[in-house]
């Protein structure tokens, strides 16, 4: 049997099972969102619709309240049964990773609302619409006030060269499309990588001895100051290693975005 | 003797390839990691390609190494259960992963006094994949990423160096170099044995001790290499038929010759993965490029 065709008659079954159990239960106003990201679910809850909010992946942890709604999977694997089951009125979806849920869900015409920023200026545009499409214009123009106002450019007359290390087996990097990639420019530095025309890009070591950073960032636990070939490194030499900072607020387009960007700003700018 | 020496050339220049030909200009610092990196190559691909020239003289099979026998992939899910559970890369885990899939590949194309050729190789190849698969949902639970999975499964020389990790990675490729020199010494009983399991026995040659003891050794070797450098494919399979070319099918010149060649192959596969593009490739890919057209001539014939 095709496995598509399988696809098509399980998703027929689901929505007739679907469209059957609306039948018997009242409608109500109250609009239902399935947030599945962890930024979203933090943007919905500081613009104050976070009781709209029906169901979350497991890695919506903040705010706390977020824990305790009903989880459909993992950020990478949602499973569509369980958003189903919620009958949302609106799913937010994170693309690329979510490519399939969200096919999965417009074949069921479940509303869905995409988030893929790689910028701060597609992070406020999101914002922006999600504030349209819920009717909370409002809400949504002054958390991006907030964030604008916070994240603000620093002017230098020479940036300082900064390298972020997502992962170090193999090592992972942020390239010129990402937002961090921009906070760091508004901070006053210059992300070693940034003439990489892509998000998370996988770079050798060799790379970031040639590219010789002021300062780097770590976001993960591993100790990188005893590397070998890393010792000629200025940020190395110069011990201006970072390893405190919370990844949540550096990597999740979200309002914690700001005290990730105080943080980086005290850094370069030390 | 000629021969000798032209392989012993050509080694030499991969080496010096090696370390000269790169994206980085070299310095001081950059010569450190390719040194390391070169020892790592000659390392993964002369005990791969030993390990395959072992194998295939133990089995009689031509298509046997550790990546089709399944046990590189038992090695690779050994050692992302060590990092689910320790947070690293265990090299018992992989060695333990290595040493069951082998044998339950082993088991299930054992047969009344013998071995079904095909059968091993059809068990391995299915035993890889489920591995493979394993490895995934291990490392998906333990919320690691999906390129973090990739490089283990095709293998990456380029892997990082620090105080913590340099004593123990000098002591595993001593364990390797001790294991390799032990192994060698048996290439008459292997000669023997790849003419015929009678004859062996006829010879007063213990097969049963003596495969065990090849087993036994050539899965710790592939645990220590996937545990280093992840599991690279197809080093153990081309290298000792191209030395069988070169050298006849004598064990004496043939394992010796596959760790040379196996070190000299995967040095240029990894500089050519590191020159292909400004990002990052696993060797993997690479020696699968080459590996895979040669499998299939191989099967072809």
């Amino acid at each position: 049997m095709h496995s598509s065709s399988f696809k098509t008659l399980l998703t027929t079954c689901l929505l007739l099972l679907c469209i059957a159990r609306c039948d018997r239960e009242e409608t109500t106003d109250e609009y239902r969102i399935v947030s599945l990201s962890p930024a979203m679910t933090e943007i919905l809850f500081s613009i104050g619709a976070g009781d709209r909010i029906v169901g979350v992946t497991t890695f919506c942890d903040f705010p706390p309240q977020a824990k305790k709604i009903t989880k459909v999977g993992d950020f990478s694997h949602p499973s569509i049964e369980r958003i189903i089951a919620l009958k949302p009125d609106l799913v937010i979806v994170n693309l690329p990773e979510q490519t399939r849920t969200k096919k999965d869900l417009d074949r069921l015409k479940i509303r869905t609302f995409v988030s893929s920023p790689h910028s701060l200026s597609e992070i406020y545009a999101e914002l922006s619409a999600l504030g349209t499409t819920l009717g909370l214009h409002e809400a949504a123009d002054s958390l991006i006030l907030y964030m604008k106002r916070n994240i603000d450019s620093v002017h230098t007359l020479r940036r300082k060269k900064v390298y972020v290390e997502i992962s170090p087996r193999p090592i992972v990097t942020i390239g010129v499309a990402t937002f961090l990639n921009d906070m760091i420019r508004e901070a006053g530095g210059e992300n070693i990588f940034a003439d990489l025309d892509k998000d998370y890009p996988t770079v050798s070591q060799e790379a970031v001895i040639a590219r010789d950073p002021e300062i780097i960032i770590v976001l993960h636990p591993q100790d990188i100051t005893g590397r070998i070939g890393w010792q000629s490194i200025r940020a190395i030499e110069e011990r201006r290693v970072h390893t405190g900072l919370n990844p949540d607020h550096l990597m999740r387009p979200g309002p914690r975005l700001v005290e990730g960007y105080w943080a980086l700003k005290e850094i370069i700018n030390d | 003797m000629t021969k000798t020496a032209l392989i012993t050339i050509i080694f030499l220049t991969s080496v010096v390839i090696g370390i000269l030909v790169g994206p980085t200009p070299l310095d001081a610092q950059i010569l450190q990691l390719r040194v390391w990196r070169v020892i790592l190559g000659i390392f993964a691909g002369g005990v791969l390609a030993f390990c395959g020239c072992l194998l295939q003289g133990l089995f009689g099979n031509p298509l046997v190494e550790p990546y089709t026998l399944g046990s590189a992939s038992g090695a690779a899910l050994g050692a992302a259960v060590g990092i689910l559970v320790f947070g690293a890369i265990s090299p018992v885990l992989a060695f333990f992963g290595s040493l069951g899939v082998g044998f339950f590949v082993y088991t299930i194309a054992r047969i009344e006094g013998g071995l079904l050729r095909d059968r091993l190789i059809l068990a391995g190849v299915v035993m890889s994949f489920l591995c493979s698969s394993l490895v995934m949902i291990v490392m998906v639970m333990g919320g690691r990423e999906l390129y973090e999975i990739l490089y283990l499964l095709m293998g990456y020389l380029g892997i990082i160096i620090n105080d913590s990790n340099r004593l123990m990675i000098i002591a595993l490729i001593i364990i390797a170099l001790g294991l390799v020199a032990f192994l060698y010494r048996f290439h008459r009983e292997l000669d023997i044995i790849s003419q015929g399991t009678e004859t062996a026995a006829g010879m007063g040659i213990n097969i049963q001790v003596f495969s065990l003891i090849v087993f036994f050794s050539s899965a710790l070797l592939v645990g220590l290499v996937v545990s280093l450098v992840g599991a690279i494919g197809f080093v153990g399979l081309i290298i000792p038929h191209v030395s069988k070319l070169l050298f006849g099918p004598k064990h004496r010149f043939n394992l010796g010759a596959s760790f040379i060649l196996g070190a000299t192959f995967l040095l240029l596969a990894d500089t050519l993965s590191r020159i292909i593009t400004v990002y990052e490739l696993p060797v993997g890919v690479v020696t699968s490029l080459v590996g895979v057209p040669f499998f299939i001539y191989l099967y072809k014939r």
